[in-house]
């Protein structure tokens, strides 16, 4: 029996000439989030639609809890939730109706509809037309779709796009729940510090290949700098001056900072996921 | 994670409540036709097309009116014309008015107000001399004026001055020397004189052709709409196949053309005793315009475009819907156009009340050709919905 919800292994996808995914491989098992991080045109989004049998991949090998996801396509999706990146929702009909539309194609006779939108806070608007939604409630609306049917697995391309913080920090709440329930969850952003918060582990997509996969914290401890920020009063005022920690001279130098008497604090200045992913690919994440 | 909650977590299998791909079908077609009821461009545009074609159709004269009124003057002479031109008492092909004045009668001729309340117009006034009998029996000439209004056809004139000299030749003891009467007509085909078809009968199928070709631009807006919105992406992410999404495309578009074109029929009593043939004529027709829909809908990036190539259909399709207004036989390449067996099957039982036997050629041709643009429009808009 296969013990990972999601599992790709050396999958290729190309676009007529241009090949997008390049033999990539990971894996996220049931109770785990997989930060999927990369700039736009990495491949992201083309690898969510592996995941959803839209696409057959080349080469390699695709599967969800165990399935062939092109061969089991139907009853596969009927355990994946996917939440897009684009707001596709049918704005000619009400937030419910939306929910019941999708609830029939997953063939789930009596959804808990009114629950699923109090989930994201969307309860007493769920008889208005999803035309007049705001962006941040249309974002909200995408992730009750996803639950819908009590997935196993969700894929959410960026959740938390155009939410405000209050409403980001909501979905971050549900998609916590589904975890704590053992979903497995592939989700891919752009905000490092929703990765960070979230995910258990953080591939680096860049150009169709995955560069890294590792926990933030052990990508952080490998590729970035381990220093400290010493804050110091003088005859000229307050100054700062980063220690790097890997060098011989480290010890020695903060010793001769404390004994100045001039120090006001001290941070540690860590790496952050995007200085990995720059210094990895050579490239930011816009 | 725990080996427990893996363990658990694979051990649930497919989900119980699996959806069934009949439900999924029902499910889109649902919604689509939901999303159709919430359009206001086409929930104005449908019924004020089914409206205005209803409307002119009722208003438009049953009937063709086939008979030909000619003015004689002096009224002496009216016996001696219907003579001449074979006319029986009670003929509704041609009556003979008489009239006192030359004047009077070349003013009715060319103006119908110029015309004595209760009296008939004459198209065509014929005055004779009055010793035009006396004349031709000594073998003088004599002349004879015809008056025929502005809208008077080539035809009619030639065969009023045939007429006249008709007329002179008997009185001068030199009929003409061949015999025949209307027994000797000899008609290939339905006799269509005195019933021939009402103009608005030539219509309906046109008027059927539009309001079809109106939803296939309905059903062409559903599906940009479905591709530009990318809701088509959220429908492939669930258990639903590009199959299902297609089927139930074809199928909305089948129901919405199928009924308003069946609105339009009905009410414009089109269904006679070959009413099976018309039916099966209009879901044909219905089909054809579901994959023309598909078509343009993968076509048209927008409503804009989707209208652009819809259009372009329409023009195409309704040539030989149009043909029918006018009499004689299509040219070879109308009758190459898809839509020719359609409307030859609808215009076949509609109005001359044709049975399968005897249009079972346009309906199979409209069927092979329902075939292609379905499978085309199938092809062009599953394509669409995998790129999407």
């Amino acid at each position: 029996m296969a013990a990972s919800a999601i599992s790709v292994e050396g999958a290729h996808f190309s676009y007529g000439e241009r090949e997008v995914l390049k033999g990539i491989s990971f894996e996220v098992a049931p109770g785990e989030v997989l930060g999927f991080l990369g700039p736009n045109g990495a491949g992201k989004s083309t690898t969510i639609r592996l995941l959803t049998g839209q696409l057959k991949p080349s080469a390699g090998d695709v599967r969800v809890l165990g399935r062939d996801v092109h061969k089991d396509r139907s009853q596969v999706m009927g355990r994946v939730g996917v939440s897009f990146e684009e707001k596709n929702l049918y704005p000619s009909m009400s937030a419910e109706e939306n929910l019941r539309f999708f609830a029939r194609l997953y063939g789930v006779p009596q959804p808990d509809v009114r629950g699923l939108l109090a989930q994201v806070g969307l309860e007493t608007r769920a008889r208005d037309m999803v035309a007049g939604y705001s962006k941040g409630m249309r974002q909200r609306l995408m992730i009750a779709r996803a639950l819908v049917h009590d997935p196993d697995v969700l894929l959410l391309d960026e959740p938390t796009d155009g939410l405000d913080p209050v409403s980001s920090e909501a979905v971050r709440d549900v998609i916590r729940g589904r975890v704590a329930a053992g979903n497995a969850v592939l989700l891919t952003t752009h905000d490092m510090h929703e990765a960070d918060e979230l995910a258990h582990r953080v591939a680096f997509i860049n150009e169709g290949e995955i560069y890294a996969l590792d926990t933030p914290e052990s990508l952080k401890l490998a590729h970035g700098r381990r220093s400290v920020k010493v804050r110091l009063r003088d005859a000229e005022g307050v100054r700062e001056e980063a220690v790097e920690l890997d060098g011989e001279a480290a010890g020695a130098r903060i010793a001769e900072l404390m004994a100045s008497g001039e120090v006001i604090t001290i941070h540690t200045a860590e790496a952050t996921l995007e200085e990995v992913f720059i210094g990895m690919t050579g490239r930011g994440l816009a | 994670m725990s080996t427990r909650r893996t363990r658990e977590f694979f051990a649930r299998g497919a989900p119980t409540h699996a959806p069934s791909h009949a439900g999924i079908v029902a499910a889109i077609v649902r919604k689509d036709l939901t999303t159709f009821g919430r359009d206001r461009l086409w929930m104005i545009l449908t019924p004020l097309a089914l409206l205005m074609f209803i409307g002119i159709y009722w208003l438009m004269p049953p009937r063709v009116d086939e008979t030909l009124v000619v003015g004689v003057h002096p009224p002496a002479m009216a016996a001696a014309l219907k003579i001449a031109m074979g006319v029986d008492e009670g003929d509704p092909a041609l009556t003979v008015v008489p009239f006192e004045d030359v004047e009077a009668m070349a003013a009715a001729v060319a103006d119908a107000d110029a015309v004595p309340e209760g009296a008939e117009r004459p198209l065509v006034g014929i005055s004779l001399p009055l010793d035009l009998l006396l004349r031709a029996r000594l073998g003088q000439s004599a002349t004879a004026t015809v008056y025929v209004g502005t809208n008077v056809p080539d035809e009619v004139r030639s065969a009023m001055a045939t007429a006249v000299r008709e007329v002179a030749a008997t009185a001068a003891g030199a009929p003409l020397p061949v015999d025949w009467t209307a027994d000797d007509v000899i008609v290939l085909g339905t006799d269509r004189a005195g019933e021939q078809i009402a103009a608005r009968e030539r219509m309906r199928p046109l008027m059927a052709f539009i309001v079809l070709l109106t939803e296939s631009l309905a059903l062409a807006s559903l599906v940009s709409v479905e591709v530009t919105q990318r809701t088509a992406s959220a429908l492939l992410a669930s258990p639903a196949r590009t199959v299902d999404v297609l089927l139930a495309k074809g199928l909305v578009g089948t129901l919405l053309a199928f009924s308003q074109a069946l609105i339009l029929l009905v009410a414009t009593r089109a269904f006679g005793p070959s009413w099976p043939v018309l039916l099966v004529a209009v879901l044909l027709g219905a089909m054809m315009m579901a994959g023309i829909g598909m078509l343009t809908g993968a076509a048209g990036h927008d409503f804009i475009g989707t209208l652009f190539y819809g259009m372009g259909f329409l023009l195409v399709l309704m040539v030989p819907a149009i043909g029918e207004l006018f009499p004689g036989s299509a040219a070879a390449w109308v009758q190459a156009i898809p839509s020719y067996g359609l409307v030859e099957a609808m215009v076949g039982s509609s109005v001359y009340g044709l049975g399968f036997a005897d249009l079972a050629m346009p309906l199979l041709a409209a069927a092979g050709w329902v075939v292609v643009v379905f499978m085309l429009g199938w092809w062009a808009l599953g394509r669409k919905l995998v790129q999407t």
